[in-house]
């Protein structure tokens, strides 16, 4: 039913002088000072946040952030470099038993498992990116899908490492005095340090040369090698790079779970990550962390209604974004931005 | 000695039905350059259709030909309603799309069928054929003659029949091909239907030796990587030599090298990709590796 | 009797327009040969007949309306088009490549016999039967195309640049082949042509394109006549 002022408003409107010319909204929306502010307001939603809510919504937001620094990994490899990984729960394995395996046989403090964790997953993903970058993107997939379903039974072998399939369990960082704070805050804050040193690391590493030539790589691999970039080694060295952040994350699980287990790093887990990924939105920075919440929570919403509705719903939300979304939720996001219309 | 030829029977059995799966993925490959991630669970799907029409009391050999028949119809709707959109668009694209077809048929199967294991009926006899000290059971022999039978087939469609040779074209240079006359998009269609055929006999083949669930075939899958990889993703008769040899491999891994044993097994497809990769990156039978833009 | 009439055909790629209002007719049985510079559009507007690309405008062959049809429906209506680096299907044998020119045709009986005909005009490709065609020098993987062509019975002929990469002997050998299909088979004949002097040679009329608009038509004689138009579109002194 359409309202009689409205419409003459409209035809106000219309009627009215062309406004003055403002800056276009999407220099609006790029501009560095509305940046800033967004970034300002995130910062102390962030940090207000863990005393706001109850501890179990505390910790599924601090998942919320580990997921977004392996996402942040996939996301350097799928969304900058175009390469796909089926396998990077198995590289979140790595670092997360890692982790664990330094707590429990060697005792090492737990800030130290973290570039431990970190360099043994990038090695690692130099090691297998050697091999399957010579050829086309399609068999990283493929090597990374069996890497992923090999890990498994592999760590339930080395039982003696591993603790085999009843896994390790870990006392958490305790939170120091000092500080006030109580446990899942204290894992919350260590979170979000790891997060936010991840992005700034992730964000410079892709405003570098590197990151120019991934992106050269991506949108036209011939055209780069004739530009002289060097295809091998800058996929290779994006696959390490963003195996170390998975590998980052899955130690930072290790803290805040205090648990590890094989079950818990089935390919489920690997295909769990790019569909958020994809989902979230492939080559932009807000990607993963849309693709974080996703991977938090709509599979617990979803398996209310059914143990199967998790899969339904992520293989048709996958097949439709890439239909119609290909950057995903943030890419729509941030189209909905630059359609908000000017205000004067 | 007989213990070998033992194990190597019972490998070329794995092997056939990584040869089958394997043959699948190389159909599609051949006519789009896909790598169809979701064909085990197609396969999978397939494989529970089956069991429910033997559920509901048709005779074994009956559900399968119309089980067939539904997974070729199946597999040219799959290419016409979820392909068709992005066909001609990057790789990462095409891989992320049969990766969300993979989840999605994965879950649709738990969700219809449940996740809980089911028992499949073994077409073969029980029983086993003596001979030199090694024993091979009809169930292995079976396998063995079906996917020879479905090979046979496929060799004969594509070397001695019209719409055989229409298919190879379009496999080779679509623009072509339309320039011909073919209806290059409907071809594609029949190469999905055809993948997804022979896929499901894979999958019909490998639920009585196995348990029939939603992620039965994920393992299967990778064995197939490996056959694929290793015969050259372009070449049907690669598959089948890769799928064999995958198979052969393996059991010989699991039972003479102690620290693999049964539960590291499936490492071995993922040594065979990097050794391919490293060493003869087309496959034993590929042709030079040609990359598609 | 006109036999192919195109009417204002405007076509391109994506935003780029390349054919700007393109009107010609050609003869039943007639050679009609479209000469022009480089990215004068030539290819383009072969590519638009054959329907390899969208276009606008009308296109009809002997009476029926072919206006944005695909490649294929086009094929079956008598189509037959040698597209530029000759489309030949490279790792399929000799004979499979003349027998997908017949694909569009129901009766095998004249396949066999279309087989021979093909032979008596390219003798070096019954040699090489069970080759890859890949294999093929590049003068007979044109033999070859148009002998595909050929096997479609085609209507309209349409040839791209048949001279391209070949030595000039084997070109002229090529169209002295084209010519006496042209006579015997009564197939219209569109070719496109750098080489105007061949090109001229065996054609009845003739069309010059630039950026995209025809800027002179006349019979092969006319065109050759025109001295100005032979320095400054052709290249050539009389």
């Amino acid at each position: 039913m359409s309202n009689p002022t409205e419409t003459n408003a409209a035809q106000a409107r219309t009627a009215a002088p062309p406004p003055p010319p403002a800056p276009p909204p999407a220099e609006w929306w790029r501009s560095a000072r509305w940046r800033w502010g967004a970034a300002a307001l995130l910062a102390a939603a962030a940090c207000y946040a863990p005393f706001q809510l109850v501890p179990f919504h505390v910790f599924q937001l601090t998942m919320v952030l580990i997921y977004a620094v392996a996402l942040l990994g996939l996301n350097l490899l799928v969304g900058h470099a175009g390469q796909i990984s089926l396998g990077h729960g198995a590289f979140f394995a790595v670092g997360a038993y890692t982790a664990a395996i330094l707590l429990e046989h060697w005792a090492l403090p737990y800030p130290l498992t973290l570039p431990v964790a970190a360099g043994a997953a990038f090695l690692l993903g130099l090691a297998f990116g050697v091999p399957a970058m010579r050829l086309r993107g399609l068999y990283l997939a493929l090597v990374t899908l069996a890497i992923a379903i090999f890990l498994v039974p592999l760590l339930k072998r080395f039982e003696d490492l591993t603790g085999g399939s009843m896994g390790l369990t870990l006392a958490k960082p305790a939170p120091p005095a000092w500080s006030g704070l109580a446990e899942d805050q204290w894992l919350y804050f260590l979170t979000l340090a790891v997060a936010v040193a991840a992005f700034l690391l992730c964000a410079g590493l892709l405003r570098s040369r590197v990151g120019r030539a991934l992106h050269a790589i991506r949108d036209n691999e011939g055209a780069a090698e004739v530009m002289g970039v060097r295809l091998s080694v800058h996929k290779t060295l994006a696959f390490a790079w963003s195996a170390m952040f998975a590998g980052t994350a899955g130690c930072v699980y290790t803290w805040v779970i205090g648990f590890v287990s094989p079950d818990s790093f089935t390919v489920n887990l690997s295909i769990t990550l790019l569909a958020g990924l994809v989902v979230g939105g492939l080559g932009s920075l807000s990607g993963p962390v849309l693709g974080g919440l996703f991977v938090m929570f709509v599979p617990g919403l979803a398996q209310d209604i059914n143990d199967a509705a998790p899969g339904v719903i992520f293989g048709l939300l996958i097949i439709a974004v890439m239909y119609v979304a290909p950057t995903g939720l943030a890419g729509l996001a941030g189209r909905l931005i630059r359609k908000i219309p000017r205000k004067e | 000695m007989a213990g070998f030829l033992q194990q190597l029977v019972q490998g070329l059995g794995a092997g056939a039905i990584y040869a089958s799966l394997a043959l699948a993925l190389v159909l599609i490959y051949q006519f789009t350059g896909i790598v169809n991630f979701a064909q085990g669970e197609l396969a999978m799907f397939s494989t529970y259709i089956a069991w429910q029409l033997t559920a509901a009391g048709l005779p074994f050999w009956l559900a399968l030909v119309t089980t067939l028949a539904v997974s070729f119809a199946g597999g040219m709707l799959i290419e016409r309603v979820i392909i068709r959109p992005v066909e001609g668009a990057p790789e990462l694209t095409l891989v992320i799309v049969t990766v969300g077809l993979f989840i999605f048929v994965n879950a649709a199967a738990g969700w219809i069928w449940t996740f809980l294991i089911k028992d499949f009926p073994n077409p073969f006899p029980a029983g086993a054929l003596e001979a030199g000290g090694i024993s091979v059971s009809f169930s292995t022999l079976g396998v063995l003659a079906v996917v020879g039978v479905v090979m046979g087939l496929l060799y004969v469609l594509f070397r001695h029949t019209k719409i055989g040779l229409g298919m190879r074209a379009v496999a080779t240079n679509p623009e072509s091909a339309r320039l011909v006359g073919i209806r290059v998009g409907w071809t594609l269609a029949l190469g999905w239907g055809l993948a997804s055929t022979v896929g499901a006999v894979s999958g019909v083949l490998v639920a009585p030796l196995l348990f029939l669930e939603p992620n039965m075939m994920g393992g299967v899958l990778i064995y197939a990587f490996a056959a694929a990889t290793l015969g050259g993703f372009d070449s049907p008769m690669g598959a089948v030599a890769g799928g064999l040899i995958v198979g052969v491999a393996e059991t010989l891994a699991g039972a003479y090298v102690g620290f693999i044993g049964s539960d590291l097994k499936v490492g071995v497809p993922l040594v065979i990709i990097l050794g391919v990769l490293l060493l003869r990156p087309q496959g034993l039978f590929g042709r030079a590796v040609v990359e598609r833009a | 009797m006109t036999d192919l009439v195109v009417e204002e055909l405007t076509a391109g790629y994506g935003d780029a327009r390349v054919l700007h209002g393109v009107s010609l007719t050609v003869g039943q049985g007639e050679i009609c040969a479209i000469l022009g510079p480089n990215g004068a559009g030539k290819t383009t507007l072969l590519r638009a007949l054959s329907g390899m690309i969208r276009a606008r405008g009308t296109v009809t062959l002997g009476g029926a309306d072919l206006t944005g049809r695909s490649p294929d429906t086009l094929a079956r209506q008598g189509i037959a088009h040698v597209p530029e680096g000759r489309g030949t299907f490279m790792p399929l044998t000799v004979e499979e490549n003349l027998r997908l020119g017949a694909y569009v045709r129901r009766r095998g009986a004249d396949v066999e016999a279309d087989l021979d005909r093909i032979h008596t005009y390219f003798p070096v490709l019954k040699t090489r039967l069970k080759q890859a065609a890949g294999s093929l020098s590049g003068g007979e993987q044109q033999m070859l195309a148009i002998g595909r062509a050929l096997m479609s019975r085609p209507r309209l002929l349409l040839l791209d640049e048949p001279s391209l990469g070949l030595a000039p002997l084997v070109t002229r050998e090529l169209f002295r082949i084209v010519q006496a299909i042209n006579a015997e088979e009564r197939t219209t004949v569109v070719v496109v042509e750098q080489n105007a002097h061949l090109a001229l040679g065996i054609a009845q009329q003739a069309h010059v394109l630039e950026t995209g608009r025809i800027v002179l038509s006349g019979t092969a004689e006319e065109i050759r006549a025109d001295e100005q138009v032979a320095q400054s579109y052709l290249g050539y002194r009389v």
